[in-house]
């Protein structure tokens, strides 16, 4: 049980339960109990993810997560689904910059089933060209409505990386070219999952209603015979330190109103600086306390919103970086980019020359914490929220029980290293500037 | 392979659910306040919901609702809005105003040391709002740029043209005003609107997850006492029966095209709608559903195709939606409407109406797992004047119903002559494909 007695600090301590384990062939588990439902979250997550997917193939590493529904060893196509919600339960699969993941939330007497049917899947999927060319048509269909006949659909996820990053890993489009799409082979399935899939590049996370120690023996049961394999090695995705401030602009034929998107490199996960650019997308672009709704939304009504984040798939806390820090914002055609991008300098101009104060470094903590909360109690996949912080933590730094020092890490950063991280990171040289022309009639 | 040495282990499906219990109080002028405590994550979700939605504006102000949810983010007579969301910020909390035909709900989610807080901040909300005269233009430009964008977005235009059809002249029937409306709207509306409305027994306080009880009935008895109100009463439910027609709405070059298709249901309460939802739930309402697994899994034709049940007070509708790749918009339809006629036709397997009950019993322990999902219920049931028994029986209930129940429910209520039949897409690659279906509106 998370301890929620209060602590000095802050009123009440954050400590999630963390039991990790490594199997013979290489796997990772990690085990944390919630009994406050009687529900589990059973998740796999694979160290490979859009960034690492072969040139030519561009979409794949998604387009192979269709795959895993569609047939196991032992599993027939859509056999784990049925099974999933036969027995009380709901699943997803999401395929992020650097991970895979496929998970259940199902009735905690379901665990049982839940590992078994993970275990098979591990083994390799099992399909033909029939079920390939199926889940083809569908991702397709996936990117029609999500990207092709959707206003603003690739803005600014898809158009702002290609232009920002420089690494192909980092700046090639995620949800495949259609032509990648169709070049995909069955023998391109078996070469990725034999590449990528294997135990040891993958941990599985069991959150929720659990016995650690006849969990841990049911994850031994079934996952501990699937043969080991060499890991691949980590990808290269470092991006060069950018020193001049570059801008683009393209026509979206389908969007009627203009926007514009600002892109800033952020620090490297894990480090001091990364934690305060977590606090600066606080200090500026989270919530109608921010300083860049305050500017630009009400003082100087150019847009009715100004949406932030470090991860165009996620938050901070769930992804490697290289990433971007971007600000997106909706107006109106009467309204220039550089009305916008004014405003936008007055605002950070004086976070980059002066030390906030330390009532408002708490105030952005306490932003950052709830949001971290927020995250974890939330309802789509109950459980899911923990699990994701859990895997990330533990395939991103080796160890899933930082996730008990987000608090300190955010706690660490002092007004001066806030003021040093605007400074490098919110330099004018940093910047990327992206503006969507409205191609669509009123 | 060795997971084959390990059978696929069997579960015991779930013979009931063990919710967590509920605390009901007055805190005086007649409002309602239900406590339910649970999770392990400390944080609290707390709602003020008012009964005041979009049904009740006045005709030609379609959106003065959203207007209202907009000066209600602007601050209080204490505090202007820079200074309400820095205090609530540092109480680790947002706060938002979201809404529906007959609601409109205050929220926010806080670490639970500082939910009692929180409260007296999202009370002082609701009750002082400051409608400042100097966010009028703003509001109502900020308005117009979202009508246009939403104008725009394919699903929101199916939605629209299915709900018109639906309900014709009745409010539900309208979701997206006309450019003039919006520029009609004025502060002095939003703000007559909301203090006539709200107070006194048209307000719920809903508390979730984990908090200290006491604190919160004495927060919310400082706060909100003496915020009296009349009841103005709602429309009534509407009484509109449809046929079927196709209804075009035009994207010239859309890659897809956007379905809805469906018709009107019997709404929660009565003896059907439990029935129902598992019904909705084996034709098109799951990933492992009839309609799904044909449209996408067999033949690839959408990605996200899935069937809901949609309700308001004595009112519901059921609908399937799917956004299609054009040159199977027609051959979509077909099977859509083959899958419903097959279950009118036939009932279900013994074995796969088992699996939809187990599905439907479980996902509702889910969905309750969280304050959230919680909160999420006894809104629910609150707006539909359903009491405890409701959750309590739900479980029993779906485990009951048979497959010549299903069947009887299909032939009953699921009638394809009766079903509109939306299309948002290129009404010239798709009008021949769609011909057969029916006439054109």
């Amino acid at each position: 049980m998370p301890n929620t007695s209060p602590d000095a600090g802050s009123g009440f301590a954050l400590d999630v339960p963390v039991r990790r384990h490594r199997l013979n062939n290489g796997l990772r588990v990690v085990l944390s109990e919630d009994h406050s439902a009687p529900i589990v979250c059973v998740a796999v997550y694979y160290h490979v993810g859009m960034r690492l997917e072969p040139p030519g193939r561009t979409g794949f590493a998604h387009l192979f997560e269709h795959l895993m529904f569609q047939g196991s060893p032992n599993l027939g196509k859509m056999e784990l689904v049925r099974h999933v919600q036969q027995n009380g339960g709901t699943l997803n699969g999401s395929t992020r910059y650097d991970f895979t993941n496929y998970f259940e939330v199902m009735p905690s007497n379901a665990i049982d089933l839940a590992l078994w049917m993970e275990a098979d899947r591990m083994r390799g999927p099992v399909i033909t060209q029939t079920e390939l060319d199926n889940q083809r048509d569908v991702v397709k269909n996936e990117i029609r409505v999500n990207v092709l006949n959707r206003p603003y659909g690739s803005f600014p996820w898809l158009e702002m990386q290609s232009r920002a990053f420089e690494n192909w890993h980092n700046s090639h489009n995620g949800y495949g070219d259609m032509g990648d799409l169709d070049a995909a082979t069955l023998e391109d399935v078996q070469a990725f999952f034999d590449t990528y899939y294997s135990p040891a590049n993958a941990v599985l996370v069991v959150v929720g209603d659990l016995d650690p120690d006849a969990t841990l023996a049911l994850a031994q049961r079934y996952f501990e015979d699937i043969p080991a394999a060499t890991p691949p090695p980590p990808a290269e995705i470092e991006e060069p330190r950018q020193e001049e401030e570059r801008r683009w602009s393209y026509v979206d034929p389908l969007a009627n109103r203009p926007a514009l998107a600002v892109s800033y490199h952020v620090p490297e996960r894990g480090t001091p600086e990364f934690y305060a650019m977590g606090l600066l997308n606080q200090l500026l672009a989270e919530g109608q306390d921010s300083l860049l709704h305050a500017e630009l939304v009400e003082k100087r009504a150019l847009t009715g919103d100004v949406d932030g984040g470090l991860n165009f798939l996620g938050h901070m806390h769930n992804a490697q970086t290289p990433l971007l820090w971007t600000t997106t914002m909706m107006h109106d055609a009467h309204v220039k980019p550089d009305d916008l991008l004014a405003a936008m300098d007055d605002v950070i101009e004086p976070v980059r020359g002066f030390e906030q104060s330390e009532a408002t470094i708490k105030r952005l903590r306490a932003k950052a914490r709830s949001g971290l909360l927020m995250t974890m109690a939330e309802g789509g996949y109950p459980r899911f929220g923990v699990a994701d912080l859990l895997a990330s933590f533990e395939l991103f730094e080796g160890d899933a029980s930082h996730i008990n020092e987000i608090d300190a890490r955010f706690a660490a950063v002092t007004p001066e290293v806030l003021l040093r991280t605007a400074q490098e990171y919110l330099r004018p040289g940093n910047r990327n500037i992206l503006a969507l022309e409205a191609g669509a009639a009123e | 392979m060795s997971t084959a040495s390990f059978p696929r282990p069997e579960v015991t499906p779930l013979e009931s659910s063990p919710l967590p219990d509920r605390r009901i109080e007055t805190i005086g002028s007649g409002i309602k306040a239900t406590l339910v405590s649970a999770g392990v994550v400390p944080v609290a979700g707390i709602r003020i919901v008012v009964r005041a939605g979009s049904a009740d504006v006045p005709a030609g102000q379609t959106w003065l609702d959203r207007l209202v949810h907009d000066y209600l983010r602007e601050g209080t007579e204490a505090l202007d809005s820079g200074s309400f969301a820095a205090a609530l910020a540092e109480l680790g909390g947002s706060l938002y105003v979201s809404g529906d035909e007959h609601t409109t709900t205050i929220s926010t989610e806080v670490p639970s040391e500082n939910a009692p807080s929180a409260l007296k901040l999202l009370a002082s909300a609701a009750r002082t709002p400051r409608f400042p005269a100097s966010a009028a233009e703003r509001l109502r430009d900020d308005l117009e740029r979202s009508r246009a964008i939403v104008g725009t977005q394919p699903g929101w235009l199916a939605h629209a043209a299915f709900r018109s059809e639906l309900y014709g002249s009745h409010p539900y029937g309208t979701v997206l005003p006309a450019q003039a409306e919006i520029a009609g709207l004025t502060m002095e509306a939003a703000r007559d609107f909301w203090t006539r409305r709200a107070g006194g027994s048209n307000v719920r306080l809903l508390v979730a997850g984990l908090f200290d009880a006491d604190a919160i009935l004495e927060a919310a008895s400082e706060s909100l006492s003496g915020w009296d109100g009349e009841d103005h009463g709602t429309v009534a439910a509407p009484t509109t029966q449809t046929e079927r027609i196709v209804r075009y709405v035009e994207r010239p070059g859309a890659e897809q095209s956007t379905l809805q298709i469906g018709l009107r249901v019997p709404a929660p309460g009565h003896p059907d709608y439990v029935p129902l939802e598992v019904l909705n739930s084996l034709l098109g309402g799951s990933f492992y559903s009839r309609i799904t697994l044909n449209i996408r899994e067999d033949k690839g034709y959408t990605y996200s195709p899935r069937s809901a049940i949609s309700s308001r007070p004595g009112d519901a509708y059921w609908a399937e939606s799917a956004d299609v790749t054009t040159n199977v918009t027609g051959a979509s339809i077909r099977e859509i409407l083959n899958e419903i006629e097959r279950l009118r036709s036939e009932p279900p397997g013994e074995d796969e109406l088992r699996g939809i009950i187990n599905y439907v019993s479980g996902s509702f322990v889910i969905r309750q797992a969280t304050p959230g999902g919680i909160l999420n219920h006894l809104e629910f049931l609150d707006l539909h004047g359903l009491d405890t028994s409701y959750s309590a029986n739900y479980v029993a209930r779906v485990r009951e119903v048979t497959p010549s129940e299903v069947q009887r429910l299909a032939q009953e209520y699921l009638d394809p002559a009766k079903m509109p039949i939306v299309v948002v897409g290129d009404q010239a690659q798709v009008q021949e494909q769609v011909a057969e279906f029916g006439p054109s509106a």
